[in-house]
Parts: C-alpha cells; sequence; structure tokens
C-alpha cells in the first residue's frame, strides 16, 4: 500500500495552538512523523533583555495562557533570591494557593481536550463546566480568569480577607465533589479505555533517557515531584505525596493528572486553613545585584526552569526559560510510531502539550 | 382519490413537506437532548432550519478539478435515494404501496447515502476526504450485515419479505420488540453505523479527519448532504417502528399517528442517549466488534428464531 501523509496542523480541529505535524500512514498504521514547531514564537527571551525586571513580570506572564502564574511564580523566586529578599510567609502562601489553583485549572482543560480527541463530548462539556468554578475562584482573588498578574518580585498584588476565604471554601469543596465524580466516571469507562489503554506507551528507561517531566513521567513510574523533592514557597510547610503510575500509556496519564487535581484541592484547602496573618509583600528595590541564579517551578506539565543573569542593573543580562513542553515533546516522534491514525489524537492530547509555552 | 388530493398527500402532508418539517425537528430534538445530558442548554427549535438556509445561501465552492456534475449529482442521489424509501414506510404515506421484498428494497435505498458518501470523498480528492471516504466503506462492511442479518429476523417471523405483511403479522401476533429484543437492539447499533453518529462516527471524526468525505464540500451541496442525514435519521426510525413496533400509523388513525411520533421521539432518544454515553471506536475496534460479535450473534439469533 501506497504511503500516505496526512498534514495536521498549523491549523487542524485537533489541536487548540498551532503546530505542524506530517503523520506517514500505512493504511491506518503510522510509520514516521514529522514535528515541526515555532508558529508562536514571540522573542519574549529577548524582549526580556530590554526590559526592566519589574516590567518583566507582566511580559512572562504572557509565555502561557494556560500556566501563567507559574511562569512568574518561577521568575520572581529566582530574582528575590538574588535580591535577597525574604517574602512575608502569608504573601508565599497565597502565591502557592495560586499555583495550585491553577494545576486544576489545567488539569481539567486537559482532561476536556482529551475527550473531545477521542469523540467523548459529554465528559469535555463536564470538566469544562466545572473548570468554571475554578475559574470563577481564581477572578474573585485575582480579578483575571487567565492572567492573574498576582505576582510582583518581593511578594504578591493582593489579598485575602474573611469573604475571599469563606468563597474558595465553599467552590473548592463544591468541586471537590465534581472532581471526584468525573475521576470516578472516567476510571470505569469502558469506551475511555478503549481509546486510552495501552496507547503511546512510555517505558520508565524511555523517560529517562528523553528527560522526560511532570505527569508524563509519573505515569510511567518515575517518582519526580519538585514540590515534594525541593520545595519552594508554601511546599516546605505542607506533607504531600505523589500520585505514580507505571503503565506508561495515555490512560495512565489521564489518572495521574485526575489523582493530582484531587490532590491540589486538598492541598488548596489546607492553604486556606493555614494562612498566616502579616504583611503579603516587601519592598523590592530595582536594581539588582550583579548573580546567576536557576529557579524551578512544577508547572502543571512538569518542571519549568528559569535561569537568569544579572550586571547589576535595572536589565537582566540573560533570561532562560526552559518548559515542561519542550522536553516531553521530544518523546511525540517516539509515541506515534506504529499507533493507529485514530490514536494520533490520544497521543497527542496525553502529553498535554503547551504550544506557546514551548515556542516562546 | 381526485388529482388535488394525490398531490397534497405526496408534496404537502405526510408527504415531502411534513418529512422536512420531521427531519428538521428530529434534529433539533437530537442536538437539545445531547445538549441537556452534557449540562448545556442547547439550541431554540428553529436553529436546524436557520443552519440549514445560512448553508443554502453560502457560496459553493470545491476544489479545482473536482467533477462539478458528478459533485452535484451526488448529494441529489443519495437524498432521493432516501426520499424515495421514505414513500414505503409509514411515515411519509398514509398507505404505503407495498410487494414482495420491499424490505430488500428500503434497505438498499437507505445504505445509498453510505456508498456516495464514499464517492463524495473520492471526487474530492482531498486527503482528509480520501480516508475518510475509505473508512466510511470499511465501517459500511462492518454494520450492514448485522443490520440486515436482524431486520432479516421479521422477515424469518412474519414469513413474508412485505413490509406490509410484517406489519400485518405482528398486528395479529403483537409486535416484534418483545420476542426480537435482541436483534431490534443489534439492529439500533446498525442504524447508528448508517447515520454515523457517535460511536461510530470514524469516517467524520473531526479530530483527525476534519470532516471527513465532506470537508472539500460547502454550500448548498453540504446542506443537502446534511438533511439528506437529518431525513435519513427519521426515515431509519421509521423504518424500525415498522418492523419492530408494528407500524401503528397504518391505522390511519389520529391515535395511530401519534403512537407512531411518540415511539419515533423514543427511539431518537436512545439514539441521543447512547451518541452521549460513549466515546468514538476506534475502526479496527469497531470492525472486530462487528464481525467477531454481533454478526455470531445476529446470527445465532436468526437461527434460534428460524428453529422455533
Amino acid at each position: 500500500m501506497n504511503k500516505v501523509v496526512v498534514p495536521i496542523g498549523p491549523q487542524h480541529p485537533l489541536l487548540k495552538e498551532p503546530m505542524s505535524f506530517l503523520i506517514s500512514l500505512e493504511g491506518e498504521q503510522v510509520v514516521d512523523s514529522v514535528l515541526r514547531l515555532g508558529y508562536v514564537h514571540r522573542g519574549i527571551e529577548k524582549l526580556a533583555q530590554q526590559r526592566t525586571y519589574i516590567q518583566n513580570v507582566y511580559l512572562i506572564e504572557r509565555i502561557c495562557g494556560i500556566c501563567s502564574h507559574i511562569h512568574t511564580t518561577t521568575y520572581c523566586q529566582a530574582v528575590e533570591t538574588l535580591l535577597g529578599l525574604e517574602v512575608p510567609k502569608r504573601g508565599l502562601y497565597i502565591r502557592t494557593l495560586l499555583c495550585e489553583l491553577e494545576r486544576i485549572h489545567s488539569h481539567l482543560l486537559w482532561l476536556g481536550v482529551l475527550s473531545k480527541n477521542i469523540g467523548l463530548d459529554t465528559i469535555f462539556m463536564y470538566a469544562w463546566r466545572d473548570r468554571e468554578i475554578v475559574l470563577n475562584l481564581m477572578e474573585e482573588i485575582s480579578g483575571g480568569r487567565v492572567s492573574h498578574a498576582v505576582n510582583v518580585i518581593g511578594g504578591v498584588r493582593v489579598d485575602l480577607d474573611a469573604m475571599h476565604i469563606a468563597t474558595l471554601q465553599n467552590g473548592l469543596a463544591e468541586l471537590n465533589d465534581r472532581v471526584e465524580e468525573l475521576t470516578r466516571s472516567i476510571e470505569h469507562d469502558r469506551s475511555f479505555a478503549a481509546r486510552t489503554r495501552g496507547i503511546g506507551k512510555l517505558t520508565l528507561e524511555d523517560v529517562k533517557r528523553f528527560c522526560v517531566v511532570g505527569p508524563v513521567a509519573r505515569a510511567s513510574g518515575l517518582n519526580i515531584d519538585l514540590r515534594r523533592d525541593a520545595p519552594y514557597g508554601a511546599y516546605r510547610d505542607f506533607e504531600m505525596e505523589v500520585p505514580i503510575m507505571d503503565q506508561g500509556d495515555v490512560w495512565a496519564r489521564s489518572m495521574v493528572r485526575m489523582y493530582e487535581t484531587v490532590q491540589a484541592i486538598r492541598l488548596s484547602r489546607r492553604i486556606v486553613e493555614a494562612l498566616p496573618e502579616g504583611a503579603v509583600s516587601v519592598k523590592a528595590p530595582r536594581k539588582v545585584p550583579q548573580g546567576e541564579i536557576v529557579s524551578r517551578a512544577e508547572a502543571p506539565r512538569g518542571e519549568v526552569f528559569y535561569y537568569v543573569r544579572s550586571d547589576g542593573t535595572q536589565v537582566p543580562a540573560r533570561l532562560k526559560v526552559r518548559t515542561p513542553t519542550l522536553t516531553n515533546l521530544i518523546t511525540l516522534s517516539k509515541q506515534l510510531k506504529d499507533v493507529q491514525m485514530a490514536d494520533v489524537s490520544s497521543v497527542i492530547a496525553g502529553v498535554d502539550l503547551c504550544i506557546a509555552c514551548a515556542d516562546r | 382519490m381526485n388529482v388535488l388530493q394525490a398531490m397534497f398527500q405526496i408534496f404537502i402532508f405526510p408527504g415531502f413537506v411534513f418529512l422536512f418539517v420531521s427531519a428538521l425537528f428530529f434534529h433539533w430534538l437530537d442536538r437539545k437532548l445531547i445538549a441537556r445530558f452534557q449540562g448545556r442548554i442547547g439550541p431554540p427549535w428553529y436553529q436546524p432550519l436557520a443552519d440549514f438556509l445560512k448553508l443554502f445561501a453560502k457560496e459553493d465552492v470545491l476544489p479545482q478539478g473536482t467533477n462539478l456534475l458528478f459533485a452535484s449529482l451526488l448529494p441529489l442521489v443519495s437524498f432521493a435515494s432516501v426520499l424515495t424509501a421514505s414513500f414505503y414506510l409509514p411515515v411519509a404515506v398514509l398507505t404505503a404501496p407495498s410487494f414482495q421484498g420491499d424490505l430488500i428494497v428500503v434497505l438498499f435505498l437507505l445504505s445509498m447515502p453510505s456508498l456516495l458518501y464514499f464517492l463524495a470523498g473520492w471526487i474530492t480528492g482531498g486527503v482528509y476526504s480520501i480516508l475518510g471516504g475509505i473508512r466510511s466503506l470499511l465501517q459500511y462492511f462492518s454494520y450492514e450485515i448485522p443490520f440486515l442479518l436482524a431486520v432479516s429476523g421479521t422477515a424469518i417471523a412474519s414469513g413474508s419479505w412485505s413490509l406490509a405483511d410484517i406489519r400485518a403479522a405482528q398486528l395479529s401476533s403483537g409486535a416484534y420488540i418483545i420476542p426480537q429484543w435482541f436483534g431490534f437492539l443489534l439492529a439500533v447499533s446498525g442504524l447508528i453505523g448508517k447515520l454515523k453518529r457517535e460511536p461510530y462516527d470514524i469516517p467524520k471524526a473531526q479530530s483527525e479527519m476534519v470532516a471527513g468525505p465532506l470537508t472539500e464540500f460547502s454550500g448548498k451541496k453540504l446542506g443537502l448532504w446534511y438533511l439528506t442525514n437529518h431525513l435519513q435519521t427519521v426515515v431509519g426510525l421509521a423504518f424500525l417502528v415498522n418492523v419492530y413496533f408494528a407500524g401503528y400509523w397504518e391505522m390511519n388513525t389520529l391515535g395511530g399517528f401519534i403512537i407512531c411520533y411518540l415511539l419515533l421521539i423514543l427511539l431518537q432518544c436512545l439514539l441521543s442517549a447512547i451518541s452521549a454515553i460513549y466515546a468514538r471506536l476506534r475502526i479496527d475496534q469497531l470492525i472486530s466488534l462487528n464481525w467477531r460479535v454481533l454478526i455470531p450473534l445476529t446470527l445465532l439469533h436468526n437461527l434460534f428464531l428460524l428453529l422455533k
């Protein structure tokens, strides 16, 4: 049978962001795939070298639409350490609370995308309906559903009052029920399992070889999570267990993400309960002393890595960002080998790509 | 019956216009039900009509090199074949004309759109269209056989290949839905395949094939393809009502009409619920489900009917 090349992207109903796959098919079998990135490259690293540290917080927030808060968190952590600032505990707690809310939002969004891709529209609608709750909570706290602009160098911009805390507690309690129900239903749904089990398999060796991070690595049995291994922010004060699966397929990734969502809700509730009193931020000087630093954080998709070098002025000399999507992306060409055409959609969704992050 | 009355019956009620309205109504019902199952509000009642009018007002473009005559004929022929099938069923005529073997004719006419659907993908020539077309053909050979076998169970029970005889046999012995409920379920599975609904919407799977064979179609032709599908839903359901629920409309009364229509709505609810519950099957899963499970089961079912 002749080879057929099916173009997926840069514009395709399967992809929410522009990226290109050229899938070579023999019958329904994928024999080769070519990936192409760069359709949303905005040169953010270069732009960051032309702006002051404070302006950069708002620039970096725009790297990603889904995990905007984790980028600013990682960046602020780096600059605060360079400055030697001690962020007040309340500020750290609020920052971490938003990280967890963002994780819930990101994982629910992802569940919707995967379900849509395998033709299970009902779960898609349910997941995105429940995602509204967490979006509303984030809007309540920060004024923005997607871009929060909560982080500033030296702490956070917003403070929580008694009313915020009551809304958060109610919202999180409701969300907990909804997410547990969603988890139960996809755990036992045979048609969901038929389209995700055994697909896009990555063994533990593959994961180590490709340096995969985040839920994709945890679904293959690699026990890594920066929130526990190298705690930052309020994670230092909380014990947490990391959900691990070892099947390494799309189904395991789904389950890892769902358990993580449940856990993130639980953690958010604990953070809200344990919120310490005090100020939320300290004033930061404009000039950053000479030095270089690496900052890491656990984004919804895995480890985010920031490198900042300062030459003693108001403007960073170099800012390097490495996002989890970029490392996980490389495994796609392996995962896409010898799957059926119909599974391409669930493999691509299973990695949870964030193209805007990867392209920057 | 004078000419005017006959014309009225063919074109207005219960003919073309009534069928057209029913097709749009059932499409609306389907969308509304699925929306409610998914926790959404769903479209207003005039949405299918608005969609239809919009498509008919749109510019009609096809890729260069497509055979225009063929591309226009395909949706027309498939529309015509579904319309023709409707005239053997109690949904479009008060007293359906019947002869030995019209069961086979209706089954043939109802499967025409699937074949033409494949051709539509083939002649427009985009990569999604061709792959979608091949998939629809593969799918055709899997669902059509259990459908035929399941429906032939009713012919076995009544001893006749005529729709009118099957109806009449049920009026005396009770509807076949009770003794042949299993065959009915298999026939519903086949009908879902015919209508290319979820979970059998493999040829037009949006996340892989964009819109399958219809990817390159637009404007009036696309509108006609969609209308064919909506009409096929009503006619297919009416066919099931005829062979499994005794086709109550044959009684020619208001009561019979209402019962028939309620049955159609009930069956539509069943289809919508199935669409909302299941994820799309993969083509190899569909083929192995049909050939390894459903076909042996239908054969056993028919064997049981023959021995009884």
